[in-house]
């Protein structure tokens, strides 16, 4: 089946009770069991172990990433936390490219190395630089490709073969791009981690996360967690996220269409210093992005001339976009990572990966083309 | 198998059977529209009311369904449609059975949503109403007419609070063949089960104390399935065919629940005025502590009632429970657990009085709700029944200086304490 017709069908079957054409909201804590001995026959006891809901959403995930399962978290930030807590102990090392959200920076240098884990934050565009960085003790590689915000791509299969030699897990953040676009399995990476709060939701309605595993053995490795800590994602986030999810093709092909366009416009305009897009010839990792994705998704970032300053005059004066955390949502969004999303990341370390002052980033929605560029056009006039 | 028929565990278990597919003990909120049929001969059954089952979400739903059969148990009726508001279930309940030159006799005291449906909207259509005292059942009987087909009143009038003798008006509608529709939304049936008293059909609007959180709008109409439609001519859209499902003839087919199957077959079909099941599904779990609600309800208002009895910038109090108000001994009779949360009084000063009154409390809400968790004040005369001419304001039992209270469940001393904001504010426009 394609993936068109996956995205809207797989994990959901009509409720065998009533015909139910959507799956039921099972807003239930507990279960109740025939009996001792059939403990389990219907498959659920308790909600934060499994809720109907929210194993619908899973099975979608994991059919669309081509997984085996996925574990739906209550939060993208509960995602890498669970992938964190399946494969790392105290001792182990871990390998993150050096641009990710800034929450994911903050959770592995403020609370994971507390517990004795320990972190290289490597250039995950340079293959050899994150194979430098393998220690004995690696067991996990984690790569945001595109990354949030700078969009540095890194090379999935070539940082899976590395993985595989040093035995350590390949963990792919697929949430720029979405299985739609990027297939990170079929390069060689064992799990793909998501916020579905991005492009799964795609409406700004709910705040979720995932994590699809390709083997059996790092899915329950994955579940076991999410039952233990018990950060769960809800059934009313994830009954919004299935209905989102019957669009995701639909909004990726027409938001990407608007970014690369909006791209093209920037690129263009005399006041505008830089962009970066996958999709543009100049994206200095244009060839890989071609290569390891069918699309080039609706994120870009720019600098207007006259850096932090004419961005910042920029932001506050522009019509349409909204002015926003968030990001893959039908509304475009316009953020400033220094000051919102990547504020905790310290400016040495953002000044060292590529996060300057004057980055403007931008989530590209699914309004008209031209209004987003005139909005753009419009606010560029008055820097 | 045993039956468990108390009123506090119906509220919590009536019209729920645990999900048979996974077990979940709460019920699912089936928030879909449409339902997949098994086969085309299950499909053309169930669209021809020849059995249950669910096709789309405007007639049924599963969620929906759950609520409609716990509110007819509680009631102790043959069944119920849930609706999107109050005022729907009334609508809806209404034409189900009146048609174009119909008549009502309807109580003149009532919400005034109520009362301009009758005097308003539904003349438009040809269906005329005469507004009696609620207080006179002679006037009642005079007012019947050859062409009246509905007895309509609520218990506890809104908002004079004066009371239906429920026995005697269903006497009146008994002796003229003429079924009687009681809102009951002020007294819920844990106050009172109006059905036990001869009346044919409730309506509530839920979103009051039923629901009891102000968080969802919905309406309910209960059939007491005690009325026999089939005694005269006089119920066309009961007893004779019905064309839109081949010619059914509701009576026949299903007889107790004839008029509730009327409203599901042409009301929700043809109107559509369905309760969302995300609706419903809250609910549910307002009405599992009703019972609860509605004794700390009934304790707040009599410590209520007591502290403005005595208070100096208060010139009168109504409220049923209290001997001087004129339907006590039928508050007595009919709602022995107390006589709902409404309680009316008068504040020294007039209207600016009133009005300053209102504006100065803090935790309680000024707002056109009543029946919340949370205590509410209101001026009438300004809000609720503003669209009602002054003579009929008069007949309604509304005076300039009303404040309708609705006693929530906070602390009463910190009610007391907020009112004091009130008074403190109403006494110095009183001085002038």
């Amino acid at each position: 089946m394609g993936f068109r017709t996956r995205q809207i069908h797989a994990g959901v079957t009509p409720d065998p009770q009533t015909g139910s054409i959507l799956t039921p909201i099972y807003q239930t804590t507990t279960y109740v069991q025939p009996s001792v001995d059939e403990y389990l026959s219907k498959g659920f006891t308790y909600s934060r172990s499994g809720n109907p809901t929210v194993r619908a959403l899973e099975v979608k995930l994991a059919d669309l990433e081509g997984g085996v399962d996925a574990a739906c978290f209550g939060t993208g930030m509960s995602a890498i936390h669970a992938t964190m807590l399946a494969f790392l102990s105290a001792g182990s090392h871990a390998i993150i490219s050096d641009v990710a959200y800034g929450g994911t920076y903050r959770l592995c240098t403020k609370i994971l190395t507390k517990f004795g884990i320990e972190f290289t934050f490597a250039d995950g565009s340079n293959v050899d630089a994150v194979a430098a960085a393998v220690r004995d003790n690696t067991k996990l590689i984690l790569t945001e490709t595109p990354a949030n915000p700078t969009m540095k791509c890194s090379d999935i299969a070539a940082i899976s073969a590395v993985a595989r030699d040093a035995k350590a897990v390949h963990a792919v953040d697929n949430t720029f791009l979405t299985p739609y676009y990027q297939l990170p399995f079929e390069l060689g990476a064992d799990i793909s981690v998501h916020s579905t709060t991005k492009y799964m939701d795609g409406h700004n309605a709910t705040v979720g996360g995932a994590v699809v595993s390709k083997s059996e053995e790092h899915a329950e490795a994955v579940r076991f967690i999410q039952n233990s800590t018990g950060t769960i994602m809800s059934p009313q986030v994830a009954w919004l996220t299935l209905q989102g999810c019957k669009t995701l093709s639909v909004r990726m092909d027409a938001q990407s269409e608007s970014a690369m366009a909006i791209a093209t416009f920037l690129e263009a305009h005399p006041k505008v210093e830089q962009v970066m897009y996958p999709g543009l010839e100049s994206f200095p990792q244009h060839e890989l992005s071609t290569r390891q994705a069918s699309g080039y998704g609706a994120m870009l970032w720019f600098e207007v001339k006259g850096g932090l300053a004419a961005g910042k005059k920029l932001m506050d004066n522009i019509n349409v976009w909204s002015l926003a955390e968030n990001l893959g949502s039908v509304e475009s969004l316009i953020t400033h990572p220094v000051t919102m999303t990547h504020a905790d990341v310290e400016p040495e370390e953002r000044a060292r990966v590529g996060i300057i002052d004057g980055l403007v980033r931008a989530s590209v929605g699914l309004e008209d083309t031209d209004d987003l560029i005139d909005a753009l056009a419009a606010a560029l006039e008055q820097v | 198998m045993a039956e468990f028929l108390d009123f506090d565990t119906l509220s919590l278990h009536a019209g729920q059977v645990v999900d048979p597919v996974f077990g979940a003990r709460a019920a699912p909120i089936y928030q879909t529209t449409s339902y997949v049929f098994p086969d085309t001969d299950t499909a053309s059954s169930i669209f021809n009311l020849e059995r249950g089952g669910h096709a789309y979400s405007r007639i049924t739903n599963p969620t929906v369904g759950v609520l409609e059969q716990r509110i007819a148990a509680l009631e102790g009726g043959s069944a119920a449609v849930c609706t999107a508001s109050g005022m729907a279930a009334t609508f809806c309940a209404i034409t189900a059975i009146l048609s174009q030159g119909d008549h009502i006799v309807a109580s003149a005291q009532m919400y005034g949503g109520n009362i301009s449906l009758m005097k308003n909207t539904l003349p438009r259509f040809g269906i005329t109403t005469t507004f009696v005292d609620p207080t006179d059942n002679d006037a009642c009987r005079a007012a019947i007419q050859d062409n009246t087909r509905l007895i309509y009143g609520e218990l506890i009038g809104n908002p004079g609070l004066d009371i239906l003798d429920l026995d005697a008006i269903a006497k009146i509608g008994a002796d003229h063949h003429i079924p009687f529709m009681v809102d009951a939304t002020f007294n819920t049936p844990y106050l009172c089960r109006c059905l036990d008293y001869g009346a044919n059909m409730t309506i509530h609007s839920v979103t009051k104390w039923m629901g009891g959180h102000g968080a969802a709008i919905g309406g309910v109409v209960v059939d007491g399935g005690n009325f026999d439609w089939g005694a005269t001519d006089r119920y066309p859209t009961i007893t004779e065919p019905y064309a839109p499902f081949s010619g059914i003839n509701l009576w026949e087919e299903f007889g107790p629940s004839a008029f509730a199957t009327r409203i599901r077959a042409e009301a929700m079909r043809d109107i559509g005025p369905m309760m969302a099941p995300m609706n419903a599904f809250l609910l549910l779990q307002g009405l599992e502590t009703l019972s609860l609600r509605m004794d700390k309800h009934m304790a707040n208002t009599a410590a209520m009632l007591d502290y403005l009895q005595n208070h100096e910038q208060v010139t009168w109090v109504s409220h049923p429970s209290l001997p001087d108000h004129s339907s006590h001994k039928l508050a007595k009779k009919y709602l022995p657990k107390g006589a709902g949360s409404i309680v009316s009084f008068g504040v020294k000063g007039g209207r600016e009085a009133g009005k300053a009154f209102i504006e100065n409390t803090e935790l309680a809400s000024h707002l056109a709700n009543v029946g919340d968790a949370k205590t509410l004040v209101i001026h009438p005369a300004t809000t609720t029944h503003s669209r009602i001419d002054a003579e009929a304001l008069v007949a309604a039992g509304i005076t300039d200086d009303m404040i309708r209270l609705s006693v929530g469940l906070e602390s009463v001393q910190d009610i007391q304490k907020d009112f004091e904001l009130g008074f403190r504010a109403a006494k110095r426009i009183a001085k002038g």
